[in-house]
């Protein structure tokens, strides 16, 4: 693939080097002459010093037909007007752009870029898939996803409400380590009788995580 | 919904003197610009609305009614803000009449297939020359 990258420090070397080792035709942009050196000296690529607003270093540089642009820059408006000018003037068919702002977002896809990353945008977006399309399941990842935290409210239809743990047939890998029944905290034992309203706390792996919450919520 | 506004962003000496211009002849004028002394370009006759702010936020276009526009002229001293601006009024507040100031000719092509009206200082200034020039050859 042809892909052009323009502007950004750090993330722009890191995805040069990327690209690079899957073999893409590469085309580097950036107006910082000394950070244009290092990539270009770093990752053993030609670097384009200029300014990627102007159609001429788009034209100079060879961009026409590229496949993909990516604009990292620090400015939102420059790596908009980067991306439209990619589009509509270049035929390059698909545009990345990186913002600050994560309100951006939202705005720059109307807008008619492709791709919009935002890092905070992103962080917020992981939160709340975390905390679950239900409210009633909450999950947090610990120890770099191989452990989550289950939060499961118990509703009176559950099929395990009023039995002992020790009589039920759970799936593997999972651990009741916490009962929450406002207001106490109950750690249980095999005798501990779940109760409709409790909160389950529960330790198990991500691949399992699917199979508990449909065996927990299942109705009698 | 009635749209009245007349907004002009960027209190150059252009856009200030666009601003008084239409507040004198009545029209209900609201000028941003991200700094608050760019206003005292603006001539006593003006009756309209000052805003300090950043233009490129949406929060702060709605505030200044950019949804009750007729008009949005855009005079910022960067075109790319300028260009990035017309889009927003274009595509997202579907504004009636939008006019930008450019320096670049070439950034002109982004505004091909809408009714942006472009005002290019570069092209006026060679054409008046050009005038000019000849008027003296007459002589």
């Amino acid at each position: 693939m042809k892909i052009v990258i323009t502007g950004g420090k750090h993330e722009a070397d890191f995805i040069v080097k990327a690209l690079k080792e899957e073999h893409h035709h590469l085309i580097v942009i950036n107006q910082d002459r000394e950070f244009a050196e290092y990539i270009s000296s770093h990752n053993d690529v030609a670097v384009f010093p200029g300014d990627p607003t102007k159609a001429y270093t788009l034209s100079d540089s060879e961009a026409h037909n590229a496949d993909v642009l990516i604009a990292l820059s620090d400015n939102d408006t420059d790596n908009y007007i980067t991306c439209i000018t990619a589009k509509r003037l270049f035929n390059i068919k698909k545009t990345v752009s990186k913002v600050r702002n994560p309100k951006n977002v939202e705005l720059f896809k109307k807008l008619g870029i492709d791709s919009v990353i935002s890092s905070t945008y992103l962080l917020a977006q992981t939160i709340l898939n975390e905390s679950s399309v239900e409210n009633i399941i909450k999950t947090l990842s610990i120890e770099d996803e191989k452990i989550v935290m289950l939060e499961i409210g118990v509703e009176e239809d559950f099929h395990l409400v009023n039995k002992r743990i020790m009589d039920i047939q759970f799936p593997k890998n999972i651990n009741i380590s916490c009962i929450f029944r406002d207001p106490h905290v109950i750690i249980p034992k095999g005798d501990t009788v779940i109760r409709a309203e409790d909160k389950l706390i529960i330790i198990s792996t991500p691949n399992e995580q699917d199979e508990i919450i449909e065996y927990i919520q299942k109705k009698r | 919904m009635k749209r009245n506004k007349f907004i002009v962003i960027g209190s150059g000496r252009l856009g200030a003197n666009i601003a008084t211009k239409m507040s004198e002849v009545g029209e209900d004028v609201i000028i941003i610009d991200a700094k608050d002394d760019s206003f005292r370009k603006l001539q006593e006759s003006f009756s309209g609305y000052e805003m300090v702010g950043d233009a490129t936020d949406l929060q702060l276009l709605e505030n200044a009614y950019i949804k009750h526009a007729k008009t949005v002229v855009i005079t910022t001293d960067s075109d790319n803000v300028n260009i990035y601006l017309a889009h927003i009024c274009y595509y997202v507040y579907n504004v009636p009449k939008i006019f930008v100031r450019l320096s670049d000719t070439d950034k002109g092509r982004l505004l091909e297939g809408t009714y942006i009206k472009a005002i290019y200082p570069f092209l006026l200034s060679l054409n008046e020359f050009m005038t000019l020039n000849e008027e003296e050859e007459d002589v």
